[in-house]
């Protein structure tokens, strides 16, 4: 059947390769898939570059994921994304507004040093150094500023009331991990970053760039030593390679999965498929600086023409929901459910809004930016070929590479694009940041003093039942303007052999946290 | 312009009265300098390519949220703010001194050399690897298909040809995965043991994806080698062997097959290529850490000297081959060698 010497050729070869096996099992040393009871090969999939292990550096989520078994934050979100403790105790309130912090006492770092107050606020005040030119700067950008009030205690003031403040301090997506000053000063910036040293179940033992990493249990850990003593983290760019090297047995568990393959490994005994619907939110960016999509008519209309339930069912392989806004339904309170008009498909209405547009249907030739051959690619497949069927116009699809995609977001070289976000976990990192007229993610350049307003009055309010009204009716206001067209939030996926067992997960994507609560039959 | 164009064209240039150097040495010579040109001209190419390309190797390297004077401070550091002409000529000179620099992405900050050297040895085991078993397989499959020509063997050697050639490399790898990885259970569906941890272990390891390689090369192999037997099994020369008696295997080995074996060599040479382009998508599917998942990973990030040095040392192998391939048919070749 395959290829080349179906006939002759293959079989020999084939025969050729089971003796090698056969003998070499039998001597003994053989390096395949049995799981030794003491380590565990994460894969991390889809992904080829880590490019620092600094929190105060870190963007990348394959960088989070490691970074997340190699320190602690003050605090950490439980599976109901509940913010609890961690490396704090415990944590309250004081006069004037500041966040005390209790820390647990004999906590050792990697190099065998002791937490103390100084390495959080040598850690916080170097995110905040614009020297340091974090890129996590923004989190606590609200602070004013950090006190020491004895060895295991520390305050934190902020300018005014910062209420996003406490889930910025968990070991998430948030680069405010906490490290230890000695070590970084001894090191610098740039050597701490490939030899981190963090108070996390693990350690850095190897990392071999572009290939993947290995960790050591840390002995030390204040939780008490990992079980697994060894966790190999290899780097594998093709997602569908993640998926076959998980059935082959020469990983045992993985980062993502490809959406198609969903539906089919669930029905696979050998393996678990753990899913939920994720902290995500993708839409297409439009550019509001340029026509047609400067007419709020125009961007209504595009919204109103395709279905969305389509979309997930033909990208997604129906692993995610669609959705009406950008704050997507794992946060909570947050997420208003209710379906709006101009997030739901009516050939109608779009071209009833299309009529007050000042511009024609048929002038419309532009391309929407993807990038790729998978969903992402789908993504504007599907919605080009909707929009164009039921307003008239000449959409295409334009494919590139991620690269080249979000540095044309970045320099607005685009009309429209797919784009989304993964693993933010505050409302007030999609809302700000995408549709504030100051927020660095607001590509399109939309500007609604009024939803600005309401905007920045969320993240002032402490109540999270009365901030979330806040946030919803933010969302509502500027939805009916549609300055990106809002198109779903998708499951997110970890792969696991049947053999392996205790991983919890999260809705922001969680990864390396779980290494120390795994078990390996 | 092609390679074996330029390489003509040089000689002949140094073949002029005032290079009067003994001709073997100035072809060697010749041959030498046509492959810098080549480099030269090659590495230019891409490297515009490359900075055609929209994109920027700091978003990847600071990530999305990096701050506008971060990325100032990054394009400033590697001189990624100078005119493009200014970029390569400086590339070029530090390529002069021996040193192809630091990764900007992919291995952010670390020595290209260090990385190019801890991965050739790895891509060059799965391409020799892949290059045996298309040779082999061609030997055989060829010399079938001319021996016992339109009949069964041949039809069927030829139709295992065609599959080859029609069937892109990375479908094939996936079907080896589900078929003799996932399905039988014969092979690993993903990673490489290295040949100096175990010799049988990477030979194991390493089959599926060499086998992914080989075969469009090997279907190519084996019809070019049939094409060439058929051709010289009709030459007069060979009526006349076998009219002296000289016995049906003297005649193929010594008359038939030695002479059809350089139109084969020289194919073998010039599909050395394609074991590079098959490299570059196989290891990406296999896991293997060669330098050609190393050259994709480099374009993705915009990783422009990475990409520069990976490209500079394929094209240094392609011409390499070439040349060894020029030497191999030259022996050959019974009228040369005597």
């Amino acid at each position: 059947m395959i290829g080349f010497g179906g006939g002759r050729f293959d079989r020999r070869q084939v025969f050729k390769g089971t003796g090698a096996a056969v003998a070499l099992t039998a001597l003994g040393g053989w390096p395949l898939p049995a799981v030794a009871a003491d380590r565990v090969r994460a894969g991390i999939t889809g992904y080829s570059v880590i490019n620092t292990l600094d929190p105060g550096k870190a963007t990348l989520i394959p960088e989070y994921y490691v970074l997340w078994g190699l320190y602690n934050g003050l605090l950490a979100f439980d599976e109901k994304m509940n913010v609890v403790s961690d490396l704090a105790e415990g944590f309250a309130a004081v006069d004037g507004g500041a966040l005390e912090f209790k820390l647990r006492s004999g906590v050792k770092f990697h190099d065998g040093s002791v937490l103390s107050a100084d390495d959080v606020k040598f850690s916080f005040e170097r995110l905040l150094d614009e020297k340091f030119a974090s890129p996590n700067r923004s989190k606590l950008a609200e602070v004013d500023r950090i006190e020491i009030v004895d060895p295991l205690t520390v305050r934190i003031h902020t300018k005014r009331a910062f209420a996003p403040l406490l889930t910025f301090l968990t070991n998430a997506r948030t680069g405010t991990q906490i490290l230890p000053h000695k070590a970084v000063k001894e090191m610098g910036d740039e050597k701490f970053g490939r030899t981190p040293i963090g108070t996390g179940p693990y350690r850095l033992q190897e990392w071999n760039a572009n290939q993947g990493l290995v960790l050591a249990a840390h002995e030390g850990y204040f939780r008490g030593a990992p079980r697994l003593k060894t966790i190999e983290v290899p780097l594998i760019t093709e997602e569908s390679s993640g998926v076959t090297a998980l059935l082959g047995g020469q990983i045992d568990l993985t980062s993502t999965a490809p959406f198609a393959d969903v539906p089919q490994l669930e029905k696979n005994k050998a393996i678990k498929v753990l899913k939920q619907p994720g902290l995500n939110t993708r839409f297409i960016s439009l550019n509001l600086r340029k026509a047609p999509f400067d007419d709020v008519h125009f961007r209504r209309a595009v919204s109103m023409a395709f279905q969305r339930e389509a979309m997930v069912r033909a990208v997604l392989f129906g692993e995610g929901v669609v959705t009406n806004g950008v704050l997507p339904p794992a946060l909570g309170p947050f997420h208003d459910p209710k379906p709006r008009d101009v997030t739901t498909f009516n050939a109608e209405r779009a071209r009833a809004e299309l009529a007050k547009s000042k511009y024609k249907a048929k002038d419309q030739k532009f391309a929407v930016v993807t990038w790729g051959s998978g969903w992402w690619k789908r993504i504007a497949e599907v919605f080009v070929a909707q929009v164009n069927a039921t307003l008239g116009t000449q959409l295409t699809v334009e494919v590139t590479d991620p690269n080249a995609a979000y540095a044309r977001q970045k320099s607005g070289d685009f009309l429209a694009s797919v784009w989304g976000w993964t693993g933010f976990v505050d409302a007030d990192e999609y809302l700000y940041d995408i549709l504030h007229s100051k927020g660095w993610r607001n590509f399109g350049g939309y500007s609604n003093p009024e939803a600005d307003k309401l905007i920045e009055a969320s993240s002032r309010e402490l109540d999270v039942a009365k901030r979330a009204a806040i946030c919803r009716q933010a969302e509502a206001l500027v939805m009916e303007e549609a300055p990106v067209i809002a198109c779903f939030c998708s499951n997110i996926h970890n792969l696991l052999s049947a053999k392996v067992d205790g991983f919890v997960q999260k809705p922001y994507g969680n990864y390396g946290d779980q290494f120390p609560m795994l078990t390996v039959a | 312009m092609s390679l074996s164009a330029v390489d003509r064209f040089l000689p002949a240039v140094f073949s002029g009265r005032r290079w009067a150097l003994p001709p073997t040495l100035r072809y060697v010579f010749g041959r030498i300098l046509g492959a810098l040109l080549v480099l030269l001209i090659g590495a230019f190419i891409v490297f515009l390519t490359m900075k055609a390309a929209p994109g920027d190797p700091s978003l990847s390297a600071l990530g999305e949220q990096a701050p506008p004077e971060a990325i100032a401070a990054f394009r400033l550091q590697h001189g990624l703010d100078q005119p493009v002409i200014t970029q390569f000529a400086s590339w070029l000179g530090q390529i002069a001194h021996g040193d192809f620099g630091n990764s900007l992405v992919v291995a952010s900050g670390r020595p290209i050399s260090n990385l190019i050297l801890s991965r050739l040895p790895t891509t060059a085991f799965v391409g020799l690897y892949a290059l045996t078993i298309a040779v082999l397989s061609s030997l055989v499959l060829g010399t079938v298909a001319a021996v016992w020509r339109g009949k069964m063997a041949d039809m069927v050697a030829t139709s295992i040809a065609v599959l080859g050639i029609s069937m892109p490399d990375f479908f094939l790898a996936y079907m080896l995965i589900l078929g003799l990885a996932l399905g039988l259970g014969l092979f690993p569906s993903y990673g490489f043991v290295a040949p100096g941890d175990s010799l049988l272990g990477a030979l194991h390891a390493s089959f599926l994806p060499a086998l992914a390689i080989a075969a469009p090369m090997a279907a190519v192999f084996a019809r070019t080698l049939r094409a060439a037997l058929l051709e010289v099994i009709r030459q007069p020369y060979v009526t006349t062997a076998r009219s002296f008696g000289l016995s049906r295997a003297f005649t193929f080995l010594h008359f038939i097959f030695r002479n059809a074996l350089i139109p084969y060599v020289t194919i073998v040479g010039l599909q050395v290529r394609y074991v590079l382009g098959g490299v570059v998508v196989i290891e990406r599917i296999f896991g293997i850490p060669g330098i050609g998942s190393l050259m994709v990973d480099a374009a993705f990030g915009r990783d422009y000297p990475l990409v520069q040095a990976c490209m500079v040392t394929f094209l240094a192998i392609v011409l390499l081959v070439n040349l060894l391939v020029d030497i191999a048919c030259t022996g050959l070749d019974p009228r040369r060698s005597r």
